[in-house]
């Protein structure tokens, strides 16, 4: 079979798939409660449910939109639908799936990408999955352990540890890009403290910025 | 039997195991589709284990953290739910927030004791409708955002990649400027009273990046390129323990 064939037959696969599954997913996910509460005797007060998404959800939506829209061009379709199922996207899947694609040397918008992208991911949610369940398992042996205070900081800090890593990987291939992105960020929030809690909605101006300036030195170096 | 022990019986573990179980089999069918997919277009099978055993490297010191969400939710919300937010959709930045505010909501405070049937099925529900924008967004949009994606780039035009890279770039731009602004401009300007613990876990963690890719390049060592990260991230979070035991 031609490269061609399988590449549109897999695409054809994975958006099937993905959509069946997203569907699948979000009906069990909001059936949940229900089928909890009948065994507890219950039902969601819709009333307050309306009213908690109006003064909590709306900020998330917006984050859920910019998300996808930024992260999708990342991970390629299968690896999106995976990802928005599982979650854990900035503290997990997205480093992951960046790391993968590095290691098996790949360029974003090819199929391998999409491939490796989609693999990382799932393999990286199976690990979770086993690690979380074996923890709720031996929940009473390691939680002494796990919330001792002398390892608070550490688990507080596994996102910081994880971008201090990532950022000498990409900065030192590309620290002319990186200096502008991180000098604005880090003057808008010495600046505006009230923007250090929202810190996903920057990630459009960040990510815009870094982008305008590669396509700039992209242009320039086509015509040099 | 308290709401807490009712929340944590078998029957609750049944209904979000199950939900835990289906995701697990989905991520197994997406990982063999892709897998066969990528022998099938003639990538390497060397290549695709390096991908599969970085990523399991990588992801279980995140998943061990966010297993202490599990733990910081269960007082509250029983074990079985957070168990299942946080292996599915659920975000560990996010579930805590969220849980506060849905029992604002129902005019409690998130804790075992005030927590009753009827509040809790309302959060679980609240907590499900915040969080399923993304997944919604992707089954309307996905197929024809990528698809615009794909054409714009023509099949992965070198500025594709250039701009993906410059998008992660600044993405890590941003998290490091907000270490440095929490440490300057804790609550007002200039300040100096905020923690300084993530941008030194982070200065710390890149530190031993450096290292170790500097020792995988040298010595040629393909096994430290695959673990670097994790272990740099290892690193990171020891040294957050050292500083957090002594700031």
């Amino acid at each position: 079979m031609k490269r061609e064939e399988i590449i549109s037959r897999y695409e054809r696969g994975t958006h099937r798939l993905g959509k069946t599954v997203s569907l699948i997913t979000l009906v069990l996910l909001i059936g949940a409660p229900f089928l909890i509460g009948s065994t507890l005797g219950a039902m969601p007060d819709l009333g307050a449910v309306a009213r908690g998404f109006l003064a909590v959800g709306l900020v998330w939506t917006v984050s859920s939109v910019v998300e996808f829209l930024v992260y999708t061009p990342m991970l390629g379709s299968g690896g999106s639908y995976l990802a928005f199922i599982t979650g854990n996207l900035i503290n997990m899947k997205i480093p992951c799936a960046i790391n993968a694609r590095d290691l098996a040397g790949v360029k974003a918008g090819t199929k391998e990408n999409e491939i490796v992208s989609t693999l990382s991911i799932a393999v990286s949610s199976l690990v979770t999955i086993l690690v979380l369940a074996l923890g709720v398992l031996l929940l009473q042996p390691l939680q002494p352990l796990l919330q001792s205070p002398a390892l608070q900081p550490a688990f507080d800090q596994v996102v910081p540890a994880l971008f201090g890593a990532m950022a000498y990987k990409y900065y030192r291939k590309n620290i002319r890009l990186a200096v502008w992105p991180l000098l604005l960020m880090s003057a808008v929030f010495i600046l505006l403290p009230s923007l250090q809690s929202q810190t996903s909605i920057l990630i459009i101006p960040g990510g815009g910025l870094a982008i305008l300036l590669a396509w700039l030195w992209y242009r320039k170096g086509k015509k040099q | 039997m308290t709401v807490i022990g009712q929340l944590s019986s078998p029957v609750i573990y049944l209904i979000c195991g199950g939900i835990v179980a289906f995701v697990a089999v989905v991520c197994v069918i997406f990982a063999v589709r892709a897998w066969r997919a990528g022998k099938a277009i003639g990538m390497d099978t060397a290549v695709l284990r390096r991908v599969v055993t970085s990523s399991a490297s990588f992801s279980v010191l995140p998943a061990v953290s966010i297993l202490l969400g599990v733990i910081a939710l269960s007082g509250a919300l029983g074990i079985p739910w957070p168990w299942l937010r946080l292996s599915v959709i659920g975000a560990l930045h996010y579930e805590t927030q969220v849980a506060q505010g849905a029992a604002e909501q129902v005019g409690i405070h998130l804790s075992g004791s005030e927590m009753t049937a009827p509040a809790f099925v309302t959060i679980a529900l609240l907590m499900s409708v915040c969080i399923m924008w993304g997944m919604i967004l992707n089954l309307f949009l996905n197929k024809k955002y990528t698809g615009r994606l794909s054409r714009s780039q023509g099949g992965g035009s070198s500025f594709g990649d250039e701009a993906m890279t410059a998008m992660f770039i600044g993405l890590v731009s941003v998290y490091l400027g907000s270490y440095l602004g929490q440490w300057i401009s804790s609550g007002s300007v200039f300040t100096f009273a905020g923690s300084a613990l993530p941008l030194l876990t982070a200065l710390c963690a890149a530190v031993v990046m450096a290292v170790l890719t500097a020792a995988a390049e040298k010595w040629k060592l393909r096994w430290l390129e695959d673990f670097s990260l994790a272990l740099s991230m290892l690193a990171g979070m020891a040294c957050a323990a050292l500083l957090g035991a002594v700031m």
